[in-house]
């Protein structure tokens, strides 16, 4: 009965988009084509500029959303990031294999993600420290592991996609990128139907609004907690990969730079949903992009750190006055004793 | 479930101090080996910025001259790593502490904790890299380079390289003179070749923290600018502009050129395209000013080190005879004054 009642208000606001909301993509949509027709290969570089600087946070923004839908907060994804990037680029120093570093990175996050969910659930810890101490551990263990002088054999480069890649500005922009890229756009759309359309989404989201109610109806409530934790640090690992394997081909000390909070932020921008997090995370690309472009053109008389500034506070007025209440899971940061 | 907690609190802070035992343990136990208080030794001690001695880049730099007054002057040397701004004063403090006789800064973001030392210390000599001395301190010597001289030879060289005319530069922080030096430079030079050329370049948005640790940034920054037609990438900026090179190796028929030191050696995933380095030949500049001070001779004040372009390495033969000419005659004129960098 309560889990029927939670798919059908999702459903509702799932598909309850504001005449405000139309107006501005369809504006949204004709700048971005008039901005294409303009000058092409300027914005052709501006939008697939956009989507690379994207793909870090809207990753890392899934991981949050996976375990605080079921319950976890995870503060901790700037120091799996950091890790997997880490041990990514150690497998590829040393095994010259893409494939395994990418396999290796998403099992680092995994596992990380395994840990916090041992702490936050047997051993109760409060998660906020769980997921601080993940980060700090992240940067010393990098830190000290570090050997400088290590050199990669190379890394993932792009993929163009046939003729599609030959669309005029789709083409360049979303068919002629590395496969992390690729599969990160597949993965928003895919975790998107998971948690709303399907039977694991639903017990997620249960055990994250409700997790007595879930347990009445057979829902294990912990169990589901540390698959999800461990499953949603996978998001994290690739995040990590992407970052030495495919962005950069090789590794720094502290290198993620802040992207794990900036996920979160992404994750509330988008209320705790794949979609609406991934245009938060394009949202954040875009400004970087631009950013970027604003210098490039040299137009100096505005500093370009008020341009920087400019996602966070878009961030505040779309939060407040457009997308309205963004509002957590219920039982997010909440230990459930079945006793 | 109390036994576990106990039990993981216990490891974890046995695993952080087993940790803070390999990390921290560099300067303390020097001391015991060596009295820096005495007249026949001489110590030197190193504080890097934020980052690390083998940075690939001016930490490392810096410490490699530390390492020659070593090696042929026969000091005892040391060196701290700064892990957080707020150390700077700490970490000098603590060579002080041990009586040493030079202690060599690196970094423009140490100026006032250098300055602030050598007033507190007047019998110990400090050497500041990349620190511009307002006031004359006759313990403080300020090592500083003419970043726009060979930010103006890497310029000259992308116009000469070019074939779309238009090149791009990465910058770390415009917060940091000598960044800005090096920037100003580039364009300079660029123009000198070609007045009309098409010049894109771009300083990292974050603060200091960040602005030369983000690889990520500068790579992606760099493919922009490729993809609009840049096909000469200038990466000044540690960490973010290695980043830059590295980008732009993948890109056929592309150059990138570094800075500070020659990153042939340093960044080698840019072998592709890396046909030369701005450097300032900052080795040499600190080896010398630490031996100045141990004739008791060290001048206070600013000291202006060299700087250059490094080897084209294995584009020597690509790298047409005349542009070489051309290379050769700029800095001829560069040194002489007959031309101007406009910074």
């Amino acid at each position: 009965m309560a889990a029927s009642t939670v798919t059908k208000s999702k459903k509702r606001s799932y598909f309850n988009v504001s005449k405000l909301g139309v107006v501005f993509s369809v504006l949204l949509i004709i700048v971005i084509v008039a901005y294409y027709f303009i000058r092409p290969q300027q914005a052709t570089a501006v939008y697939a500029s956009t989507l690379r600087q994207s793909t870090p946070l809207i990753l890392g923004a899934l991981c949050g959303l996976i375990g605080e839908r079921s319950g976890i907060i995870n503060i901790g994804i700037e120091g799996q990031m950091l890790m997997a990037a880490f041990i990514a680029f150690l497998v590829n120093v040393y095994m010259g294999n893409l494939f395994v570093a990418v396999v290796a990175g998403v099992a680092i996050g995994a596992f990380i993600g395994l840990f916090l969910a041992w702490m936050s659930i047997t051993l109760k810890m409060d998660q906020i420290i769980g997921g601080t101490i993940i980060n700090i551990l992240a940067l010393g263990l990098t830190s000290f592991f570090y050997i400088a002088g290590l050199t990669t054999q190379g890394k993932l480069q792009p993929i163009p996609l046939g003729p599609l890649a030959n669309i005029p500005l789709i083409g360049p922009v979303l068919f002629n990128n590395a496969p992390i890229t690729y599969l990160t756009i597949i993965l928003v759309f895919v975790m998107q139907f998971m948690l709303f359309r399907t039977v694991w989404g639903l017990r997620t989201r249960a055990v994250g609004e409700h997790p007595s109610a879930a347990d009445t109806v057979g829902i294990r409530v912990n169990v589901t907690r540390y698959l999800n934790t461990t499953f949603a640090g996978c998001f994290a690992g690739l995040a990590g990969a992407y970052l030495t394997l495919e962005a950069v081909g090789s590794f720094e000390r502290g290198m993620t730079n802040g992207r794990g909070f900036i996920a979160l932020a992404v994750m509330i921008f988008g209320k705790w949903t794949p979609l609406g997090a991934w245009g938060g995370a394009l949202l954040f690309g875009a400004a970087s992009a631009l950013q970027t472009q604003f210098q490039f053109l040299g137009l100096d008389f505005i500093p370009h750190q008020f341009i920087g500034m400019f996602p966070y506070v878009l961030t505040i007025v779309v939060l407040a006055g457009f997308v309205g209440r963004s509002r957590p899971p219920a039982a997010e940061g909440k230990v459930y004793d079945p006793e | 479930m109390k036994k576990s907690v106990l039990l993981f609190t216990t490891l974890f802070i046995v695993l952080a101090m087993l940790l803070a035992a390999c990390g921290g343990g560099g300067a303390e136990e020097a001391a015991e080996e060596a009295d820096c208080s005495s007249d026949d030794v001489f110590c030197v001690g190193l504080v890097t910025d934020v980052g690390e001695v083998d940075d690939k880049s001016f930490n490392q730099s810096a410490w490699e001259g530390v390492q020659q007054a070593g090696t042929e002057l026969g000091a005892k040397v040391e060196y701290i790593e700064t892990g957080d701004a707020k150390d700077y004063g700490a970490n000098i403090d603590l060579f002080a502490g041990q009586n040493y006789d030079v202690i060599v800064t690196v970094g423009f973001a140490l100026t006032e904790a250098t300055a602030a030392a050598a007033a507190k210390y007047p019998d110990i000599d400090f050497i500041g890299v990349d620190q511009f001395q307002g006031e004359v301190m006759d313990n403080l010597a300020g090592l500083l380079f003419p970043e726009d001289k060979a930010g103006f030879q890497a310029g000259a060289l992308a116009a000469m390289l070019t074939e779309s005319d238009t090149i791009a530069a990465v910058l770390g922080t415009d917060l940091v003179p000598p960044v800005v030096a090096f920037k100003e430079g580039y364009e300079g030079g660029a123009k000198y070749i070609n007045p009309d050329i098409n010049l894109i370049s771009t300083f990292h948005p974050g603060g200091m923290d960040v602005a030369f640790t983000d690889p990520e940034w500068g790579a992606t920054t760099a493919k922009q600018a490729i993809d609009q037609g840049a096909d000469v990438v200038f990466g000044a900026g540690g960490k973010t502009g290695n980043g830059a090179l590295i980008e732009t190796a993948g890109v056929d028929g592309a150059f990138c050129i570094g800075v500070d030191s020659d990153q042939w050696e340093t960044v080698p995933e840019a072998h592709s395209c890396l046909v030369s380095s701005a450097m300032k030949l900052i080795t040499p500049g600190v080896f010398e000013l630490v031996s100045l001070s141990k004739d008791g001779s060290l001048p206070g004040g600013n000291f202006f080190g060299q700087t250059g372009l490094a080897p084209f390495h294995d584009f020597e033969d690509q790298i047409p005879q005349e542009v070489k000419d051309k290379l050769a005659e700029i800095e001829a004129g560069l040194n002489d004054g007959s031309i101007e960098t406009g910074y």
